[in-house]
């Protein structure tokens, strides 16, 4: 644990006089740093302010849950939970389809598991399901979590989710976008809900991934590894 | 902006309500936890703040002395209004209230009238020519769910806690406004041959059907209301009927305590 | 404005009607993050005046043809409750909330980095709940913390409070008889720095008074923006005890 310091700032808090050490969710005025978002703030070389809300603003490269929402001629409109909705192309299905059969594949409704392949200026968002790991989903859960939340429930490195997923013997899938996707036995699902809201209220909170761990072993009490259903 | 609900959300609502199960863990028939304070508008003459789960409902009760109609020369009159503000939910727009707000305002008038809650004989003024108006102001602060049932409470709190302004205008001493009954509203909304109450946003969503009751103090109803484009049946209609009457009961205990 | 009224005398050896100095703000208690709907939210009391504040966006902009390609647009809407004031309201806007609807978002916008998000909009809700003079700069207040709480970036908090002029002395922060009976009513919205995004005045000042009542206002604000300022550490607080006790 390094400690570094960290505190709640509103928008216009002075947090430095070094215009240098500016980091995201600042901006700098006169040479100073002034946070622009009301939320917590990580000084370290640079200094960062992770906001406690706002919404979703797609990046190239995110992989995001959707819904689809309207189909057009050659694109699904997809609801991202964001102000911009995702345009997944006819083009970008993974394999080769005709128009007119477009609604066969993906309806009013569908789920998908898609990456944002490009984001124009003016917020046109482009995605893809061409990756073997992308794709419709026909079973398991959705739960949605505030986007902000996201980089906790990854963890460093990972280490937060890899450890969900062996522990809660799910498959889940984290949407930049706070979609969370899991799949697994239903008894297994309804802790693997838990946890995550879980993670999603405290996470603000210091030795978090402790006290996970520890909720997981509490909830399952005497059952033992994985749930294996009939 | 979540105006579309996922296949994988209704299955999972609906696999939950095949074993009986509601998402929030309660029982088909049981409404949220419900909160009623009273005299938060010092302005009205009488005001209350409801909240129902995460519902919540602000009604203002306002008089004034004004003519009375041609064909109840020696009653008062009440007037009901519901501003489902666009604070209250993504779904609402600024603007006149729609056909949704003219319905909840009109139903739960209903409930206030046709109970007979307020005695409109004891608001006559001068017979024929004026007598006291009551308007019962619905502002909807935040809809999680089943604003209906919350605004109908609203009103009744707040009516209850009126009094008459009389002193203001003229017209003697202030003095209680004279209620005689305790209207509860009671809305079941049904998917898929399951009945529940007191809906939230996600089922509200998957429901296309609801049904209002409202049921007087001595367990006779005295409103009802359809809404939505589903269909129900009679025995479904007779259900709902008896399960909003007894639940009803409760409620009003909790108005009695107050 | 209506002059000064003969038959009350509003200021008594510095004391005013309500018990309250020259210079003293109403009592103000301040609640974020109340609604459960919005993205954003704040309740707001500044004496007897209760108002709440939501917000939401940035979100798609309907209708289509207001969206604007390189920022967001602000929309914001002043509405007071039928029940809210003395005599019962007709619901709806009247001019007066168009008005101030108007010069309220153009109190905010200066502060709002709507380039970040194109095409979208971000809508403001103030719902007046009942009236004491000063809602519009209430609103404003709340407005501002709730658009913090909805996790808009903002340069500051704009922070919001009027002077007026009772008995030919100029006070902080009038409440209702000192508004309807007083000789100058003057509203300012500032931002952290001190830059002036609101300013309105009616009634009758000398230009000694009106620099006296811009400066008393701003103290004012000055003192309204700590409030604001706690509420929003306190939020964050209680959400992390909430956490801790779970």
């Amino acid at each position: 644990m390094d400690h570094m310091e960290r505190r709640v700032v509103v928008p216009g808090d002075v947090l430095s006089e070094e215009s240098k050490r500016a980091g995201e969710g600042t901006y700098v005025k006169d040479e100073k740093v002034y946070a622009l978002l009301y939320g917590i703030a990580n000084f370290r070389e640079k200094i960062n302010v992770i906001p406690l809300a706002g919404k979703y603003i797609p990046v190239a490269g995110d992989n995001v849950l959707g819904t689809i929402k309207d189909i057009t001629f050659s694109n699904w409109i997809v609801d991202i939970n964001s102000p911009y909705d995702g345009l997944l192309h006819i083009s970008e299905y993974p394999r080769k389809i005709e128009a007119d059969d477009m609604s066969k594949y993906l309806r009013i409704g569908s789920s998908v598991m898609a990456r944002v392949k490009e984001v124009d200026s003016t917020m046109k968002v482009e995605l893809t399901l061409n990756d073997r790991r992308l794709g419709q989903i026909k079973t398991g859960r959705v739960i949605e979590i505030s986007h902000t939340r996201v980089p906790r429930l990854i963890g460093k490195g990972g280490s937060m989710i890899s450890m969900l997923k062996k522990e809660l013997c799910c498959n889940i899938f984290v949407g930049q976008n706070g979609r969370i996707w899991i799949n697994g036995s239903e008894e297994d699902m309804d802790l693997a809900l838990k946890t995550i809201q879980l993670i999603e209220k405290e996470a603000h909170t210091n030795g978090l991934t402790d006290r996970v761990v520890e909720y997981i072993k509490t909830e399952k009490g005497g059952r033992q590894g994985c749930h294996i259903s009939g | 902006m979540s105006s579309v609900i996922s296949e994988i959300r209704k299955d999972y609502l609906y696999n939950l309500m095949l074993r009986g199960q509601r998402a929030d863990g309660r029982a088909f028939d049981q409404p949220r936890e419900i909160s009623i304070k009273t005299g938060v508008i010092r302005k009205a003459e009488g005001s209350a703040l409801v909240t129902l789960g995460d519902t919540q409902v602000m009604v203002g009760v306002k008089m004034q002395p004004g003519e009375p109609f041609p064909d109840s020369l020696d009653r008062g009159v009440i007037v009901t209004n519901a501003e489902l503000v666009p604070l209250a939910s993504p779904m609402f727009e600024p603007g006149p209230p729609n056909e949704f707000g003219i319905e909840l305002a009109r139903v739960v008038d209903r409930g206030v009238r046709e109970s007979g809650a307020v005695d409109l004989a004891g608001l006559c003024i001068t017979p024929g020519e004026k007598v006291w108006i009551v308007f019962i102001d619905i502002h909807i602060l935040d809809d999680c769910g089943n604003i209906m049932d919350a605004s109908s409470l609203g009103a009744i709190a707040a009516l209850l806690t009126t009094t008459v302004p009389a002193k203001k205008f003229g017209l003697g001493e202030d003095y209680p406004l004279p209620i005689k009954d305790i209207p509860i509203a009671m809305t079941a909304v049904e998917f898929g041959g399951v009945v529940m109450f007191d809906a939230d946003v996600d089922e509200e969503a998957m429901a296309d059907t609801k049904l209002t009751v409202i049921s007087r103090a001595d367990g006779t109803i005295c409103g009802v209301q359809k809404s939505g484009t589903g269909v129900l049946s009679q025995e479904q209609i007779y259900r709902i009927v008896d399960i909003a009457c007894e639940n009803a009961k409760g409620i009003r205990e909790k108005f009695l305590e107050v | 404005m209506q002059g000064n009224n003969g038959n009350i005398t509003f200021i008594r050896d510095g004391v005013r009607l309500d018990g309250r100095r020259v210079d003293e703000l109403r009592p103000i208690k301040i609640e974020v993050g109340v609604l459960s709907r919005a993205d954003g939210s704040c309740y707001m009391e500044m004496g007897d005046n209760k108002v709440v504040a939501a917000v939401y966006g940035p979100r798609e902009v309907h209708p289509r043809h207001l969206q604007e390609v390189s920022r967001a647009i602000v929309r914001y809407r002043y509405n007071m409750a039928s029940f809210s004031v003395e005599e019962r309201r007709r619901p709806g806007p009247d001019r007066r909330s168009y008005e101030l609807s108007k010069v309220s978002r153009e109190a905010l916008e200066p502060v709002i980095l709507t380039s970040y998000f194109p095409r979208s909009v971000i809508d403001i809700f103030v719902e007046v709940l009942q009236a004491d003079a000063g809602t519009r700069t209430a609103g404003i207040n709340a407005a501002s913390v709730a658009l913090a709480d909805a996790g808009i970036p903002m340069k500051g908090l704009i922070t919001s409070c009027a002077a007026g002029k009772v008995d030919g002395q100029v006070v902080l922060d009038p409440m209702k008889e000192e508004d309807n009976f007083g000789q100058a009513d003057l509203p300012i919205a500032i931002t952290p720095w001190g830059d002036i995004t609101l300013i309105q005045m009616d009634g009758d000042l000398s230009r000694d008074e009106f620099r006296q009542a811009v400066e008393l206002a701003r103290i004012g604000c000055g003192k309204i923006y700590e409030i604001q300022r706690k509420a929003l550490l306190d939020r964050y607080c209680q959400m992390e005890s909430a956490a801790q006790e779970a």
